[in-house]
């Protein structure tokens, strides 16, 4: 492996940690009202 | 966190924007334009290749022709030798252009003689029938204003000098567009080492065609030669092609690799079997004189 | 009850500035698509082909989609934050800014006053005179943003925001040049780099004004109009994030084989493709919001405009990722194929959301129902099949010319001279004004029935514009 794949491969990685740490955050248990009431406020007429 | 604090995340979009705009769009200053990118031989423009290409800008040309020949057969063939970054480093803009609605320009410089240019750019559809290029026989009435070409070449830094200003005096739009026309893409030697090399014996494949086969293929010469030489071989921009009477291999080979310094383009690209064809309906047309 | 502090009246400037330069959009799109098949429409030296296209591209996305941009958010940002608008003032001065900018863009660029890259030709007066236009927007939909009364900030706000620094960002940068008069500057960057930075612009333009807005709008306007929330919040937010961090890394995808480094060209290609997640993402969330909601695709001519258009979106950015790949950019590049995907995106996707707000927002702010359903309808129509025919004709025109640029005897040699292939365009060319002519039909119709509503239409059942839900 020449050094431009192994850089490729661990942006790639690291990417893909930053991602599911985002997902794992978003979808923890303890954030699932927080994260959907927006979409429930909207249709709330002021 | 930021779902709830608006600067927040302004602050984080921005930092997500600026991580791939850094590593694509801001690094790359270090490797391209650097020494390692030099051509030896690319110089800048002179004054009026500079008005020409201002001008190419002005009326939007880049809108249906792109200057950069890619690395790939096909495109090579029908364009020459592929671009390299080093040979755009005096542009500003780039004009690479995004749609071939007309042909790619990278290498027009030397393919025409300047007469070609006049006649084309005054009228395409004169030249080519089917064209949808515009006319742009306006060009000839616009003087060019020497006072602000010389601020022009200031400001890019060009060398210049009083005479080639004072020169410019009287010349017009068109004189600019074919000079800039030129220069395209032939900074760099590619034609010579693009030089077409006829490989084994030539053999006049249709020695024994018939005068009504012959007759048939008229329209690759109306197609290809006739905006030169004219309709019926009379002359014009290049020359009368009745009373010549060259033996089959040679007309090919004039043919096939044109005569470049002459201002007669290289046919290679039209394969063997067309010059071929070409080089028999032009000997029997001679033969016949115009009819 | 704060409805009537609400400031409408800046919406609706926008709404029918909007509709003018969308008209102007098209009708020079029309005659472009004339002059390429008959080059006699060309009238030098200010209506040619290579002034008038830009004039067509700029007046679409800058007057038609950014002026749509500014209406629906004006109107969005005030509902979701619950409070008016930061500064009236400062709203109506950016209004008069947009239609000069807009005026002297398309008369400069007339003049033949042109920088030639693309998306931003206009030369540097004009620059300022935008940027000054969006720190003014920026300001006013930020402010808004800070003094909410409402806490949760909805999706549509998020995308927003990440125009305004993206745009602020991109135009900024890529506007950079040296001034030679007042009519005439000189690049920053050369050659390769300058190629490089502006399609780093270029797609990014795609993002941050044909994209992300344009999804803040299918947000807000699809659970709107059905009456039933999108189908996850927290979806519309991962996809946020990763659609805002990957877009930058993807302009030379415009750039394939040409001398541009390779890395850079091979990251573009990798990162084009792992765009249609978070692009999808979208998607789905917005087919997945009509669940059990289907039945409203008959029954609501709005529900129509908004699903076709992100499902032009979702074909948009599958079409997209695989025009980023080396070998099939080697095919299609340069050729008739590319203005078919555009069309898809700017006529498909992004008009038919202009299309969708503009209705939703007639009864809202003028408090009268809209003039003629049917009419709505037949405008559905004309847009969508005016559209297909456009798209698909360049479709195979651009396959077609590929095959024949790439066609090679067996002795090595070309089997096609330039002509013989471009000839073949004509017919398609033909199609596609055909197409742009019944496009155009049907955006004629949309305007009378926006006129029509607002002169005559009836007053809505409830008046103040409280009413969610149908529209
Ligand atoms: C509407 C599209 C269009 C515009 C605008 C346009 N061209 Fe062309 N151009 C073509 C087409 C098509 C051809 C091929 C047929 C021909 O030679 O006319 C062509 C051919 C050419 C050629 C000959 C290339 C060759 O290798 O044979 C040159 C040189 C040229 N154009 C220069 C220009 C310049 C300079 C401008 C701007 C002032 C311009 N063109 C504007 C469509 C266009
Ligand atoms: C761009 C204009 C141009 C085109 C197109 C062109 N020619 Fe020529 N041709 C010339 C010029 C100029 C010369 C004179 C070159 C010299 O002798 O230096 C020439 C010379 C020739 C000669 C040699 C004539 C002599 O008196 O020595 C032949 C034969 C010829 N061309 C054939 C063709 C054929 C066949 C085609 C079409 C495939 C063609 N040319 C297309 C410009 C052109
Ligand atoms: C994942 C999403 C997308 C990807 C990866 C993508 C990819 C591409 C590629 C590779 C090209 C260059 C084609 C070529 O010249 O060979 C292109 C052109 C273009 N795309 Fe897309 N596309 C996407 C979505 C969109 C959307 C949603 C729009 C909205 C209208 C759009 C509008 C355009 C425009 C205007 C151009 C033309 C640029 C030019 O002037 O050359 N694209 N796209
Ligand atoms: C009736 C509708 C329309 C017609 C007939 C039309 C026609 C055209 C034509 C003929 C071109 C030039 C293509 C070429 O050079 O090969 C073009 C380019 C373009 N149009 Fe349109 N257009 C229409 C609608 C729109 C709309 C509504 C938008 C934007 C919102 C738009 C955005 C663009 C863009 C961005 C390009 C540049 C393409 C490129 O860079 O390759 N068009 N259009």
């Amino acid at each position: 492996m020449d050094l431009a794949s192994i850089v490729y491969l661990g942006m790639t990685f690291g990417l893909l940690v930053i991602f599911v740490m985002i997902v794992v955050r978003t979808y923890s248990k303890k954030r699932k009202d927080e994260g959907e009431i927006a979409k429930y406020r909207m249709l709330d007429d002021d | 966190m930021w779902e709830k604090k608006p600067i927040l995340l302004l602050v984080l979009a921005t930092c997500a924007i600026m991580v791939g705009t850094i590593v694509t769009m801001i690094l790359p200053f270090a490797w391209v334009n650097t020494e390692a990118d030099r051509i030896e031989g690319v110089t800048p423009y002179t004054a009026l290749q500079q008005e020409g290409r201002d001008i190419y800008i002005r009326d939007g040309c880049n809108n249906c022709h792109t200057q950069t020949v890619r690395p790939l057969v096909p495109e090579v063939l029908r364009y020459g030798d592929y671009s390299k970054s080093g040979e755009f480093v005096y542009d500003r803009p780039f004009l690479w252009g995004s749609k071939r609605t007309g042909p790619d320009l990278a290498r027009l410089g030397g393919k025409y003689p300047d007469a070609w240019h006049y006649k084309h750019m005054e009228s395409p559809r004169s030249m080519v029938p089917k064209t949808n290029m515009p006319d742009y026989g306006w060009y000839s009435n616009n003087l060019l204003d020497p006072q602000m070409i010389q601020r022009k070449m200031e400001t890019l830094g060009f060398p210049y000098t009083a005479e080639e200003i004072k020169d410019l005096e009287g010349k017009n739009d068109m004189d600019a567009m074919v000079a800039y026309l030129q220069k395209l893409g032939s900074d760099i030697p590619w034609r010579d080492a693009a030089e077409t090399t006829i490989v084994g014996d030539l053999v006049n494949p249709y020695a024994d065609a018939n005068q009504e086969t012959i007759s048939g293929w008229a329209p690759i010469y109306a197609d290809n030669c006739a905006a030169c030489h004219g309709p019926n071989m009379e002359g014009e921009i290049g020359p009368e092609l009745i009373g010549e009477d060259y033996d089959d291999e040679i007309l090919f080979t004039i043919i096939y690799t044109g005569i470049t310094d002459g201002g007669m383009p290289s046919f290679s690209n039209l394969g063997t079997d067309k010059v071929w064809k070409l080089t028999n309906y032009i000997r029997t047309y001679q033969a016949e004189g115009s009819q | 009850m704060e409805n009537q502090t609400y400031n409408y009246a800046i919406v609706r400037s926008f709404v029918t500035w909007s509709m003018i330069w969308g008209l102007v959009a098209v009708l020079v799109g029309v005659i472009v698509s004339l002059q390429m098949v008959n080059p006699d429409l060309n009238f030098p030296p200010y209506l040619t082909f290579g002034r008038l296209r830009p004039v067509h591209t700029n007046a679409g996305i800058y007057g038609w989609g950014i002026g749509v941009i500014f209406a629906a958010f004006y109107y969005i940002v005030q509902r979701l934050c619950k409070v008016p608008i930061w500064s009236d003032k400062l709203a109506k001065f950016q209004l008069w800014l947009f239609n000069a900018t807009i005026t002297a863009s398309a008369v400069t660029l007339l003049l033949g006053y042109t920088t030639s890259k693309e998306y931003h030709e206009m030369e540097w007066p004009i620059d300022v005179m935008v940027v000054i236009l969006w720190v003014a927007f920026s300001i006013n939909i930020i402010m808004t943003i800070l003094k909410r009364k409402e806490e949760q900030m909805y999706i549509s706000l998020w995308y927003m925001m990440a125009a305004i620094v993206g745009v602020a960002i991109l135009y900024l940068v890529n506007s950079a040049a040296v001034p030679v008069s007042f009519f005439k500057s000189y690049s920053a960057y050369a050659g390769t780099n300058d190629a490089n930075v502006q399609w780093w612009f270029g797609h990014n333009a795609v993002a941050m004004v044909l994209t992300a807005p344009f999804l803040g709008m299918f947000y807000y306007f699809l659970p709107k109009t059905t009456g039933v929330p999108i189908f996850s919040h927290r979806l519309s937010i991962t996809a946020f994030w990763s659609l805002i961090f990957m877009y930058l890394w993807t302009g030379a995808h415009h750039l394939l084989w040409t001398p541009v480094p390779d890395w850079i060209q091979t990251l573009a290609m990798g990162f084009s493709i792992m765009l249609i997640a978070p692009s999808w993402g979208s998607v789905f969330n917005g087919y997945l919001s009509m669940n059990g909601q289907w039945h409203q695709m008959r029954e609501n001519y709005l529900v129509k405009f908004l699903i076709l258009g992100i499902t032009f979106y979702g074909l948009q950015t599958l079409q997209g990722p695989m025009q980023a790949i080396r070998t099939f950019s080697a095919f299609i590049h340069y050729t008739d194929w590319v203005p078919a995907h555009i069309h898809m995106g700017t006529m498909g996707w992004v008009s038919m959301i202009c299309f969708a707000s503009i209705y939703y927002l007639i009864p809202r702010i003028y408090g009268r129902e809209l003039y003629s359903i049917p009419l709505a309808d037949l405008h559905f129509w004309l847009t969508l099949v005016g559209q297909l025919i456009w798209s698909i004709s360049l479709w195979i025109a651009g396959v077609l010319q590929a095959g024949m640029w790439n066609a090679m005897n067996s002795d090595g040699s070309l089997t096609y001279t330039f002509m013989e292939t471009m000839v073949e365009m004509y017919p398609y060319w033909w199609a596609r004004v055909l197409g742009g002519v019944i496009y155009m039909a049907g955006l004629v119709i949309f305007i009378y029935n926006i006129y029509m509503s607002v002169k005559k239409g009836e007053p809505t059942a409830v008046p103040t514009i409280t009413t969610e839900g149908r529209a």
